[in-house]
């Protein structure tokens, strides 16, 4: 039920976008209550859908002065919570600003609304020669704002970098609903780096409301190869080798023997079941060279004991290769009826490390890990498997979550490579930093958004009314 | 100033100096400061901070004719005793090092691992990286390698208060909190004072190469490059180069009469790579009527390199500019350059739309007005920007020496003023609206 005190903001918001974009009844609602991250739901109270900038000023102008908490959401793929309303408020929806409203290739840029699903902009750019770089393994889903609140990653960041490294500029609506433009398609606008400093801010600093991005020259060729090993550990260090050898991969993922089996029930690409790991790894760039580095690479897997280097055949094998790794997760579908993907970060030579930790942790708590990551990062996603229908296995999933995260701290790492941290994480932000960096943090918070009013009690363990202590016993099991 | 400096334990690792010297030469400075390390630099910043004067970081000097010249007397807060490499996990393309180490030094630690960091500065043998960092100086190399906010992946900076604060990490890829990195990359020493950088690194390649050729006219300098940028090679770098100084550059040769300049393109990768890019660069060019194109290899190439990299920094210019516009208006930009000096020498790094322009022949008297009412507009029209760089012409007003941030400025002074509410940080120097700073 909305809470009277926001019926008018509820009546108000109709009459300022239309009937036709504002949801208010509970059934309406459940779809927004969370994002990828199922284990704290809550309702916003109001879904707007705004159809311009305009729009999203006027629904904060509104909710200041009705001191309403709002936050924006994409298309909700987001895993760590950044989408969920925590204390109820306005959802800012951004569905329908989807249009791509630039691209220029003589200048290497797009514009695009923040509701452009990130396939879209690649599909709207075959045939020129040129990409958009970020390639998360939800973008067929997930929206470019969303990208840029994560600062997403996916597996060709290995050598193009993130959604940062290819955001130009952003126009947003701050928290006291001024429209501000920072960064732009020219490159070194003066002053501070705002652009830089907003991607990543998962919604907590402001409101995105148009992209610009670079876009990427298509490589002239790739060469895909399937490595397969007896091993974690050789697998892992045929990794350090690579890039030991001056190779940067375009991608470089790895899958274990557990994932390997529900990928092969789904895709049929023929991997072999008995495989303890496969590497994927891309080289692309100019013909003139990928040849020699594709043969270096096979001797480097071969020297740290591949079982085997398979080069993908062509075009279409390379495709469901890659269809395999990027939907691994709605494979997993298969082999139970949860699952916790987790996300964390340590230096790439410590990866046998984790890895073998990630095995110890499992049989601890007797929740089965499997493992499917971008390896050449360093970036791992330990997927948890359980039935959220049994909270004692929740407790022990949340826990061994919590031990894989604080090793990847003590491995020099991060607890955070790509999904964010959102309420999730916020626990965790502690152990990572000191209090000062927290206060440092801070600091930005305050010049952005003083009220606290804009995506409340996400990332910084000070930030908002909830206090952090509320989060972790606070889980609420709508399971 | 009139306030001395108070005893305290920093005295035993930091050197403190009355004189001004030539460290520091364009800031108004009643003393400087050397810490040896990070608690040091704390301690020299509270202490600062205590008595409410102004400091000023400084790393090699060779940037300081970056921004206005303060007005306000203060303290020099010198990095250069802190330039150690604290951990080179060489094989995780990582490293953290003390922001004070010379760009130089920094070479000469990844190259053993025959690894670099491709962002460029001016002077690299004095120049630091958190002077790079802190200016995000930049060299033609950011066409394919990017800008330091690319490689910056962790930091640790001490506020005006003296208290150390960090972000990012020390792996390659993480989304923990605020990037504070980004923020603190070319805000020139006004929010925090770097004292630890964590950079990825990068393999250095193989082989490098540079393919020049004449202009004819500027017409076909837009076409020739717009085909580079769309060309089936990859280049690293594009510079457009005219004028005096590029007119008889010993690894150039002479200018045929009558060509407008020339265009530079540097390719890098393995030596198959390399070859296979100067043939095909070379076929592009002749289909679009360049006759001849230079292959530059070997000593001829790092010298003009090192012109190259120099050009923006050099010292004795008595004026150097810095336009953004959009690549594919470079250059219109140029033409509007040299209607306010024909003898201007400028650079481009053409793919990113960045313009260099060193002024030779100009009225001192009359620059400021040129900036504000032919330069600025004609970037401001592509939705570009322009700045001086440095200048030994007196009476620049903030306005004509970085023009206005627009809407974005209230954004930015309220970071400042939460970072460092008494303004004591390089105060005077930097973009902000003078009621910000």
């Amino acid at each position: 039920m909305i809470s009277p005190a926001l019926l008018p903001v509820a009546n108000e918001l109709r009459r300022l976008l239309g009937d036709e974009n504002v949801l208010a009844a509970h059934s309406d609602l459940v779809v927004y209550e969370c994002d990828g991250f199922v284990i704290e739901k809550n309702c916003p109270d109001v879904v707007v859908f705004p159809r311009n900038t305009a729009d999203v000023a006027q629904v904060v102008r509104l909710c200041n002065e009705h001191d309403v908490p709002f936050l924006p959401r994409g298309a909700g793929t987001s895993l760590a919570g950044g989408c969920l309303p925590v204390g109820g408020g306005v959802m800012i929806v951004f569905t329908r600003m989807k249009q791509i409203l630039e691209i220029n290739l003589r200048d290497r840029y797009a514009i695009v609304q923040p509701g452009v699903v990130n396939v879209w902009l690649t599909n709207a750019l075959k045939g020129t020669g040129y990409h958009y770089a970020p390639d998360p393994s939800s973008q067929g889903a997930c929206t470019i704002g969303g990208n840029v609140a994560t600062n997403s990653g996916g597996p060709h960041t290995l050598k193009y970098g993130v959604t940062v490294n290819h955001t130009l500029g952003i126009e947003a609506v701050l928290a006291d609903g001024s429209i501000v433009q920072f960064g732009g398609p020219v490159e070194d606008a003066p002053g501070l780096d705002l652009t830089g400093a907003l991607v990543g801010s998962e919604g907590t600093l402001a409101i995105v409301t148009k992209i610009w991005v670079r876009l990427t020259k298509n490589p002239e060729g790739v060469r895909t190869l399937l490595g397969v090993f007896d091993s974690v550990e050789d697998a892992t260090n045929s990794i350090s080798e690579i890039i030991g050898a001056g190779i940067i991969p375009a991608a470089l993922e790895m899958m274990d023997q557990g994932i390997l089996a529900a990928v092969e029930a789904a895709f049929h690409f023929g991997f072999p079941l008995d495989a303890q790991a496969i590497l994927l790894i891309e080289v692309d760039g100019l013909e003139a060279g990928l040849d020699s580095q594709r043969d270096e690479i096979i001797e480097l897997c071969m020297k740290t004991g591949a079982r085997e280097v398979r080069q993908a055949r062509d075009a279409a094998e390379r495709l469901l290769l890659w269809k395999s790794r990027k939907q691994a997760f709605g494979a997993v579908g298969r082999l139970s009826p949860s699952y916790c993907t987790q996300d964390g970060v340590v230096p790439r030579t410590k990866l046998p490390h984790i890895l073998k930790r990630i095995t110890e942790i499992s049989a601890k708590y007797s929740i089965r890990i499997v493992n499917v990551f971008h390896a050449g990062d360093g970036n791992i996603h330990p997927i948890l498997l359980f039935d959220e229908r049994d909270a004692e296995q929740v407790s022990r999933v949340l826990k061994a979550s919590d031990e894989i995260l604080e090793e990847c701290i003590a491995s020099g790492g991060s607890v955070t490579g790509e999904h964010g941290i959102g309420v999730e994480k916020i626990s965790l932000m502690n152990k990572l930093f000191t209090p000062d960096d927290l206060a440092a943090m801070t600091r930005l918070r305050m010049a952005f958004n003083p009220t606290g009013r804009l995506s409340p009690a996400k990332m910084l363990p000070t930030a908002g009314a909830c206090g952090l202590e509320q989060v972790h016993p606070g889980r609420r099991a709508a399971m | 100033m009139g306030a001395t400096m108070t005893a305290n334990s920093t005295a035993a690792k930091s050197t403190a100096a009355k004189s001004t010297a030539a460290v520091g030469q364009p800031l108004p400075l009643a003393e400087t400061h050397t810490p040896a390390d990070q608690a040091a630099l704390s301690a020299v910043l509270a202490d600062v901070h205590t008595r409410g004067v102004a400091a000023y970081p400084i790393g090699g000097g060779t940037s300081l004719d970056y921004g206005l010249t303060p007005a306000t007397p203060g303290v020099g807060v010198i990095l250069t005793s802190l330039d150690r490499v604290i951990d080179y996990p060489a094989r995780d393309m990582t490293v953290t090092v003390e922001a004070g180490i010379t760009l130089d030094a920094l070479s000469k630690t990844l190259v053993a691992e025959r690894q670099w960091l491709p962002v460029e500065g001016p002077q690299p043998h004095v120049a630091t990286l958190g002077g790079l960092m802190a200016s995000a100086w930049s060299g033609p190399r950011r066409y394919g390698y990017g800008t330091m906010r690319d490689y910056v992946i962790g930091m640790t900076a001490v506020d005006i208060r003296g208290v150390p604060f960090k972000a990012g990490g020390r792996v390659v890829k993480n989304v923990a909190g605020y990037d504070l990195c980004k923020l603190l990359t070319g805000s020139l020493g006004t929010l925090g004072v770097i004292s630890q950088i964590t950079l990825k690194t990068r393999p250095v390649p193989e082989r490098t190469a540079l393919l020049s050729c004449e202009l004819p006219s500027w017409e076909l300098a837009e076409r020739l490059l717009a085909a580079v940028i769309d060309s089936r090679t990859t280049p690293v770098a594009v510079e457009l180069l005219t004028g005096p100084l590029w007119r008889e550059h010993p690894s150039l040769g002479m200018l045929t009469a009558g060509s407008m300049g020339r265009l530079v393109v540097a390719l890098e990768g393995t030596a198959p790579e390399v070859d296979w890019m100067l043939g095909q660069l070379a076929a592009e060019w002749r289909e679009l009527g360049v006759p001849t194109a230079h292959v530059i290899v070997g000593d001829a190439a790092t010298k003009l390199w090192e012109t190259l990299n120099e050009f923006a920094g050099f010292p004795d210019a008595p004026l150097v500019l810095k336009g953004s516009v959009p690549p594919s208006r470079v250059t219109e930009f140029i033409a509007t350059l040299q209607t306010v000096d024909p003898q201007a020498s400028i650079q481009a790094h053409a793919g990113n739309g960045i313009v260099i322009a060193r002024f030779e022949q100009f009225s001192p008297g009359d620059i400021s007005a040129a900036m504000l009412s032919r330069l600025r507009p004609a970037a401001q029209r592509s939705g570009g920007s322009v700045i001086v760089l440095s200048s030994n012409v007196e009476g620049w007003t903030r306005q004509a020496w970085w023009g206005g941030l627009g809407p974005a400025a209230p954004w930015m002074q309220k970071v400042k003023h939460e970072f460092d509410p008494g303004n004591l940080l390089n105060p005077g120097r930097f973009a902000y609206d003078s009621t910000g700073d």
